[in-house]
């Protein structure tokens, strides 16, 4: 299950944050793309990835370089590929966000809720702990009262 | 918050089969949806717009080391458009933007907080297929 942290203070000093998704995913998750992308990319954007550097418009068909791939399937491909950092969430539609919550592995950080309805277990760390939760509801009081 | 456009109602931008038809109702129009609905793309398509309508001012994650309240609180007039705005605008940005009256904004992104927003101001972008080209218009979101 991912890791979800709502305040910057919370996350290890040796861990790297990353907050423009967009920018790490051309220099650095886009070279590791492979067979595990390919279906989060047709899940999220709805496109198809002809190859390790090209993806298919939904919109008309013309091959475009991956660059062209939504923020939030970068994010999610971010955190896919990359699960010992934590990259910034807030970027990421209700799409994207189902199946980041469904990675196995991976952290993630908003200072605000960023839940999609349905959701997978997450591990929420605060300077209170870690705990893991499996419901909306719990996980929105923990983002919006535990501060 | 209702207000009218004050620099634009209506903008229209054409790149190679895309075609970019947003109709304004308000100043401060928050574009939001699923990742992958092509908000970025009408993004790019309006800042090449840029290179000939000096009306047009945008903003993105390229911007990111520029400080964004001197470049809104120095335009006048402008159409600003924001992408990658959950990640650029802060609260005291957001609060100027609220109160602006000298400039039009578009926001791409998710977070309406502090901008005063209401439903009024929420918009999801609706992409459709008319022959070999794509338009992309703007509705209200609720």
């Amino acid at each position: 299950m991912i890791t979800v942290y709502k305040d910057k203070r919370d996350i290890p000093d040796n861990v790297e944050y990353v907050e423009l998704n967009d920018l790490f995913f051309n220099q650095n998750t886009a070279a590791k793309l492979d067979g595990q992308a390919e279906a989060l990319i047709k899940k999220i954007d709805s496109s198809k990835l002809v190859s390790k550097y090209k993806i298919e418009s939904k919109f008309n068909g013309v091959v475009l370089d991956v660059d062209c791939l939504s923020t939030g399937c970068k994010t999610v491909l971010n955190v896919l590929y990359f699960p010992d950092k934590v990259f910034c969430m807030k970027e990421c539609g209700e799409n994207a966000l189902e199946e980041l919550y469904r990675l196995g592995r991976g952290a993630v950080y908003s200072d605000y809720a960023m839940i999609p309805f349905e959701m997978e277990n997450v591990t929420a760390s605060s300077v209170n702990g870690d705990r893991v939760v499996d419901d909306y509801e719990e996980l929105k009081e923990w983002w919006e009262d535990e501060k | 918050m209702k207000s009218n456009p004050v620099v634009m109602e209506h903008l229209r931008a054409v790149h190679t089969s895309y075609v970019v038809d947003f109709t304004f109702t308000n100043n401060i129009t928050i574009l939001t949806g699923p990742s992958a609905a092509g908000k970025t793309a009408s993004f790019s398509f309006i800042r090449e717009c840029m290179a000939i309508n000096p009306n047009i001012l945008c903003l993105n994650y390229l911007d990111y080391q520029k400080d964004i309240m001197h470049i809104i609180q120095q335009a006048k007039g402008k159409l600003i458009v924001i992408d990658n705005a959950d990640i650029l605008l802060d609260d005291a940005v957001r609060k100027h933007i609220s109160l602006d009256a000298d400039n039009q904004y578009l926001i791409i992104g998710r977070n309406p907080k502090n901008l005063f927003a209401t439903k009024d101001n929420l918009f999801e972008l609706i992409s459709r297929r008319d022959g070999e080209q794509t338009e992309f218009v703007i509705e209200p979101y609720l």
